[in-house]
């Protein structure tokens, strides 16, 4: 009899035991529900800071750069306006002003001086690469609550092609939160107009009484003609030639009147903004103040763009104006309209 | 009746022992399942603030804000490939707070259901509503849930003299009606 009893019981709690398993498998929550509950917030954390790091590195270097580069370009022309002095060294002197706003004064100097305190203008004032690395990171401490440390190396500027400056700098970065730790490298690059800048290399040379802002020539290279070349010189407007004798724009902060075959520019020089007028040069800019054609011997290979006896050329509104052989060549200027020097 | 007995006992026990639990896989279960809503109001102000930073002006078609429309027509927004966000932001640095507040009603009207209240705050300042209802402070004081949403925006004002405004802090606060 009591075995019969013992049975029972068990029957019973193997039954409630049953029921219990079954209800717990219904209504228990699914096990992700759990993990995610906390998986979510350290989901969206670190997706955040992600989101930070590419723009970071796609758009805000990029953009800080571009602003960056225009500025240090400008405040170094008005450097040299102001001053008179060409850079000893482009690159270095570049890569101060943007990192620092300071520059070597007077140049190859080892004095450090405020570039805005020698120009007068707060160009660089707040915005050096320095300044706008030290922004974001305080902004992402404030927003995101992150320490980021922003190292900029190798800061540079190339011209490759005529009408562009190409400036880049490679950036160290590492980002610390409570969540998670980023290292990352990146070289940021970034492409600005040479147009719409003022052409260093007349500053210098005519103390800031003449000054040309550059602004490339619609002209196809087989479509000029003796009234093109007027308008040229009326505009004060740049050409590249394939294979140019001329510097390139960057060239032209540190007066190496070398060609540059990739980026080499030229504009012609107005015969009525220089004194004297009449000087026995190529009026090509960077053979006037360089004085190619000064020595009396050249005078040969130099072209007033004249006749005289028609009245043609260009001297009824450029008076004095000449040109080497080559130029003439190039420019599609006929005899019609110019005569040897001597 | 002895054997009767036993029986009544252990078909109690097992109640017993079901009543207990079923009470804590309840309590366990109800622990788990109560976070639903906070969720979506975290999405909501994610979700415009991803709209915002992720919509350029070129892609809205929008009478008000859009290309062709008022502030185009206008010349106050001039960058097309400016985001909805970067736009605001270029708004607060110029100090048109009233344009601002306006575009943001006009490009954020269909994206936030009606039962939710919102406010964009750009570097602690309050761009929209830039005068709130007591009505809004009031549900904004006394909401359960509210999320916010943070982002830092930057940007040019004008690309031919290299002008950047920011980096600012833009916040998005959501919470229900």
């Amino acid at each position: 009899m009591g075995k019969i009893i013992s049975k029972k019981g068990i029957f019973f709690t193997f039954v409630a035991i049953t029921i219990m398993t079954v209800i717990a498998l219904v209504f228990a929550p699914p096990l992700d529900t759990a993990l995610l509950k906390d998986a979510q917030p350290l989901h969206t954390r670190i997706t955040s800071i992600d989101n930070y790091i590419n723009d970071l590195q796609e758009a805000y270097f990029e953009t800080v750069l571009r602003a960056t580069t225009h500025k240090a370009i400008l405040s170094l022309i008005f450097y040299m306006n102001t001053t008179g002095f060409y850079l000893k060294d482009l690159d270095s002197t570049f890569r101060d002003v943007m990192m620092n706003g300071t520059i070597k004064h007077p140049p190859g100097s080892l004095t450090h001086v405020r570039i805005d305190d020698i120009t007068g203008k707060k160009i660089m004032e707040n915005n050096t690469l320095l300044n706008w690395t030290s922004k974001i990171t305080n902004v992402a401490f404030d927003t995101l609550n992150i320490n980021a440390s922003i190292n900029i190396t190798n800061i540079s500027v190339i011209q490759t092609k005529p009408w562009n400056i190409d400036s880049s700098i490679r950036i160290n970065f590492t980002v610390k939160s409570d969540a998670a730790r980023w290292e990352k490298a990146a070289v940021i690059t970034t492409t600005i107009s040479v147009e719409g800048f003022h052409d260093p290399y007349y500053l210098v040379n005519t103390n800031g009484k003449y000054t040309n802002i550059i602004k490339k020539s619609t002209v196809a290279f087989d479509k000029w003609n003796i009234s093109l070349v007027r308008e040229h010189l009326r505009n004060g407007t740049y050409v590249h030639w394939q294979a140019s004798d001329a510097p390139s724009f960057l060239m032209r902060f540190n007066n190496s009147m070398d060609n540059s075959s990739c980026c080499g520019i030229e504009s012609l020089v107005n015969p009525n903004l220089i004194t004297p007028s009449d000087q026995r040069e190529s009026y090509l800019d960077y053979m006037f103040w360089s004085h190619v054609y000064n020595d009396v011997q050249n005078c040969t290979k130099l072209y007033n763009i004249t006749t005289p006896s028609t009245g043609t050329g260009l001297w009824d509104e450029f008076n004095y104006f000449k040109m080497d052989i080559n130029h003439v060549t190039m420019y599609n200027i006929t005899s019609k309209d110019a005569v040897r020097n001597c | 009746m002895l054997l009767k007995k036993r029986g009544y006992f252990f078909v109690l026990d097992a109640v017993l022992g079901l009543f207990v639990l079923i009470i804590g896989v309840f309590l366990v279960t109800s622990y788990y399942i109560e976070v639903p809503q906070p969720v979506q109001v975290g999405l909501l102000s994610d979700d415009l603030l991803s709209f915002l930073s992720n919509t350029k002006i070129k892609d809205l078609n929008n009478p008000y804000a859009g290309i062709g429309g008022q502030l185009w027509q206008q010349g106050i927004i001039t960058d097309t490939e400016n985001s909805l966000l970067q736009q605001i932001g270029e708004f607060y640095s110029t100090n048109k707070l009233d344009t601002a507040e306006k575009f943001v009603q006009n490009v954020s009207v269909e994206v936030i259901p009606s039962q939710f209240r919102y406010e964009i705050w750009i570097n602690t300042v309050l761009i929209y509503p830039k005068n709130p209802a007591p009505e809004h402070v009031n549900s904004k004081e006394s909401t359960e849930v509210m999320l916010t949403s943070k982002k830092i925006t930057f940007g040019m004002v004008n690309k031919t003299t290299s002008k950047v405004w920011g980096p600012y802090k833009a916040e998005v606060y959501v919470w229900e009606r």
